[in-house]
């Protein structure tokens, strides 16, 4: 084990525009003389939309000069920007609140209202069972159908109420299928053309994965999903792929054939993204706790776009997996409040991360001549306990020192949660994308935990006491207790369902083990191929980006109500 | 089998002070003397001079069940008074703060009986009965555990840990329960907790840099010792951790 030097430090551009005119160095500072929470122009803002409501609604609301500790506001301290990691853009803490920030909330209405569903099942009844014809003709007369029934509209009765399509515009199917012949004769507004969406080798890996099979990728509106819940949505597309079918082929309305239809559309060949969870998480399907995390690394789409750095594809599944799983699915639907994104942002924001990572890109082609930017299968290193802890032991030790040496980043990432986080998942990613193994990426997550609480004497908060004090016996090795592959584990793991900044690192480690090795995807095919569709009002190749343009309020999202409620 | 505790790895001056503050067969080096009504007055949970509050009768009234554990654990004083429990929680600056929060946690658990501390990153709880917590407080406060700029009291609103120090070598607080004052002598003038004080309380000078060094259990490649520079240390935990990899918890070697 032996240090390696790096030049540029990713997260220096970023410290010095957070601590202007101050060295970023120096080991002290003022405190106690910014004007408390005035200092921040979004509380100011907060505060200044707080008069008008309560002029309005005659009840007190936010008063952070009163309310915080006693008349003792935040702020006694520089309250921080953040730069969106690998974006350049500096936004306000607050604007990355999934309440404040529409790309967040677009990003997991997409995936929530979204369900893929084999067609070849439907085929075969109406082929078999009703003797009835299927041709690329067929099919494309059949979507442009559902195009219009999916989003809320009748297709075979008389007098039915039907959705507005100005609130709906975000619904809509389209098909995939490795057949080439089969492709090329259908419409291209419905195809998701694997060919153009793909590097050629990621294209052919996921034509071989696909075969014959024809799949529909469907997003039911976000406002139904919104609405609703997860579990809507295979309902809601089901029930319109049936009233298709009956379009299309002219089929009976009540005869027994169609029971196979639905059966096929919400059972026998509908694939969720995420799993019912049990009784005690009270949630359907498609909730963010039911996301395993080859799926989740799947859904994100970066090692298409940068199938040659496996490390950035990488930060990407981290920011949006800290955003879904960490802000949204612990943050709130699990426990409540604003504290979670907090936690959550350290892991996206300021290159910290990044830094630390590409350390460890460093220290695999430097120690073990494996080159981070030409992943492939046969490149990476032998996951052997040596090495995982060679691995995870260097990157750790540098992240440390780090901290250490530029105290501005310590109080950047001022919660030990917050750096235990970050240094393991550095950690965890050096040796799952070195290594190619998903499972030898956790165990390097755990080494990097008990490292770190051994020369700090502190980690996390409580819950770090349990999962990551005892991660190292359920995961290079299965044994122990019979656990999974880190693919199959998700948000409902055993040990995993409880704690703030774990999930979403531990998804990037996930997907981090197959972007190393230049595969096309790490679960599921289908969904990889879903979520690279271009008519999403999310850019799932591009999560960062798209939050960073949520926080500075460009970003446009779907499912607005403004068409339906006064204008004001 | 008798058990000799080791109280951990390393060559380092860090490790050697971890070892010592968790062996309770070392005495700890008194640097300051701090009154048994100041360290109430710090604490914020009764006045200095009132009853103690109590959770239930005294044992000695009890109808105590015939329990084969309760003839062999003797009572604290707080727990054969009935107390209710009471905690003290302190924050520990990583610039080499003498204490941190897992050693806190480690040496507490060696040197105190009837205790139940809870370790996180920026913050180190202890709870237990109340006249057993003032005694415990008096001796992490006046001993090496203790330095009046690195460490201090917070019960609520704990944050700076990990924050630059100010200029004057003050740990961040908020609250700022705890001032400097002209003379270099560091009063608190609000509990712990962050009521203010009807009198400050005095918890001497800060002590300077060569000793905070000299004393920390926290590695640090700036301001101290660099964890790498300790490689029995880092080899040690990675032991561990191969050993619970291959064999969970039943840590043998092949």
């Amino acid at each position: 084990m032996a240090k390696i030097e790096r030049s540029q430090k990713l997260f220096l551009k970023a410290l010095k525009e957070k601590f202007q005119g101050q060295d970023v160095e120096s080991e002290t500072t003022k405190f106690y003389c910014f004007d408390g929470v005035r200092q921040s122009p979004r509380k100011r803002e907060f505060m200044k939309a707080t008069e008008a409501i309560e002029k309005e609604r005659g009840i007190s609301m936010y008063d952070p000069e009163r309310c915080h500790l006693g008349g003792i506001p935040m702020g006694q301290r520089q309250l921080m920007t953040y730069e969106v990691s690998g974006t350049g853009t500096l936004v306000e803490g607050d604007d990355l609140h999934f309440v404040n920030n529409a790309a967040m909330q677009q990003f997991w209405d997409d995936i929530r209202r979204t369900v893929i569903v084999g067609m070849d099942l439907a085929h075969q009844t109406l082929q078999k069972r009703l003797g009835k014809e299927v041709t690329p003709e067929t099919i494309n007369e059949y979507l442009h159908i559902l195009n219009h029934a999916m989003p809320g509209a009748a297709v075979v009765q008389e007098h039915m109420v039907e959705t507005h399509p100005g609130l709906v515009d975000d619904c809509y199917v389209k098909v995939f299928t490795g057949d080439d012949e089969v492709a090329d004769d259908i419409e291209p507004q419905f195809l998701l053309n694997i060919e153009k969406l793909f590097p050629a080798a990621q294209a052919e890996e996921l034509k071989a994965e696909v075969g014959k099979s024809m799949y529909q990728a469907i997003h039911i509106p976000s406002i139904v999903s919104r609405t609703c819940d997860g579990g809507t949505t295979s309902r809601w597309s089901a029930m319109q792929i049936g009233m298709s079918f009956i379009a299309a082929y002219r089929m009976c309305a009540g005869e027994a054939a169609v029971a196979d239809l639905s059966f096929a559309a919400k059972h026998a060949g509908v694939i969720q993204m995420g799993s019912h969870l049990p009784a005690r998480r009270a949630r359907g399907p498609n909730e963010p706790g039911g996301i395993a995390f080859g799926l989740f690394s799947d859904i994100i789409q970066a090692n298409r776009k940068y199938p040659d750095d496996p490390a950035r594809a990488s930060l990407e599944v981290v920011g949006a997996g800290c955003m879904l799983f960490d802000q949204i699915w612990l943050g709130s639907y699990m426990s409540g409040g604003v504290g979670f994104t907090q936690y959550a942002t350290a892991a996206y924001t300021d290159n910290i991360l990044d830094e630390f990572t590409y350390y460890g890109m460093d220290y695999l082609k430097d120690k073990y001549g494996y080159d981070y930017t030409s992943p492939a299968g046969d490149a990476t290193v032998k996951p052997t306990q040596e090495i995982v802890n060679d691995l995870a032991g260097e990157v750790t030790l540098n992240a440390m020192e780090q901290y250490e040496q530029f105290p501005t980043m310590m109080e950047d990432h001022f919660g030990g949660s917050q750096r235990a986080g970050v240094i393991a998942a550095a950690s965890g990613l050096t040796c799952s994308i070195g290594t190619g193994n998903s499972n030898a990426g956790l165990n390097g997550w755990y080494l990097s935990m008990l490292m770190h609480k051994d020369g700090w004497s502190r980690l996390g908060f409580f819950g770090y006491d349990l999962q990551d004090q005892c991660g190292s016996a359920n995961s290079l090795s299965m044994e122990p207790d019979r656990g999974l592959i880190g693919e199959l584990r998700g948000p409902n793991y055993p040990n995993y369902a409880m704690n703030v900044g774990h999930q979403g690192e531990y998804a990037a480690i996930v997907g981090g083990a197959h972007y190393g090795r230049g595969d096309a995807f790490c679960l599921n095919p289908l969904v990889k191929i879903t979520f690279a569709d271009p008519s999403l009002k999310f850019d799932f190749a591009e999560p960062r980006r798209e939050f960073a343009r949520g926080a500075i309020r460009e970003f446009v999202p779907a499912a607005e109500r403004s068409l339906i409620i006064p204008a004001r | 089998m008798a058990y000799t505790p080791q109280y951990g790895p390393g060559t380092s001056v860090v490790a050697a002070n971890r070892r010592k503050q968790m062996n309770p067969g070392q005495e700890l080096e008194r640097m300051r003397s701090i009154t048994e009504e100041d360290v109430v007055l710090v604490l914020g949970h009764r006045a200095p001079g009132s009853a103690y509050p109590s959770a239930h009768p005294p044992l000695a009234e009890q109808q105590e069940p015939e329990c084969p554990m309760r003839k062999l654990v003797a009572p604290t004083e707080g727990a054969k008074a009935g107390d209710r429990v009471r905690y003290i929680q302190f924050a520990d600056s990583m610039f080499n703060a003498p204490s941190q929060p897992y050693q806190r946690t480690y040496t507490e658990c060696y040197r105190f009986r009837g205790i139940d501390p809870g370790t996180l990153s920026g913050r180190q709880i202890v709870e237990c009965r109340e006249r057993d917590l003032e005694k415990y407080s008096k001796e992490l406060i006046e001993t090496e555990m203790f330095e009046p700029a690195r460490v201090s009291l917070r019960g609520a609103t704990v944050h700076g840990h990990s924050l630059r120090l100010a200029e004057d070598g003050m740990m961040f607080d908020m609250l700022q329960r705890c001032v400097l004052g002209e003379d270099g002598v560091v009063r608190y003038v609000k509990d712990q907790i962050g009521v203010p004080l009807d009198r400050p309380v005095e918890v001497g000078k800060p002590l300077d840099e060569e000793w905070l060094k000299a004393h920390s259990t926290i590695f640090h490649s700036l301001v101290g010792t660099a964890y790498r520079d300790d490689e029995e240390y880092v080899e040690y935990v990675k032991r561990i951790h191969s050993l619970r990899t291959k064999y969970g918890f039943i840590p043998k070697e092949e």
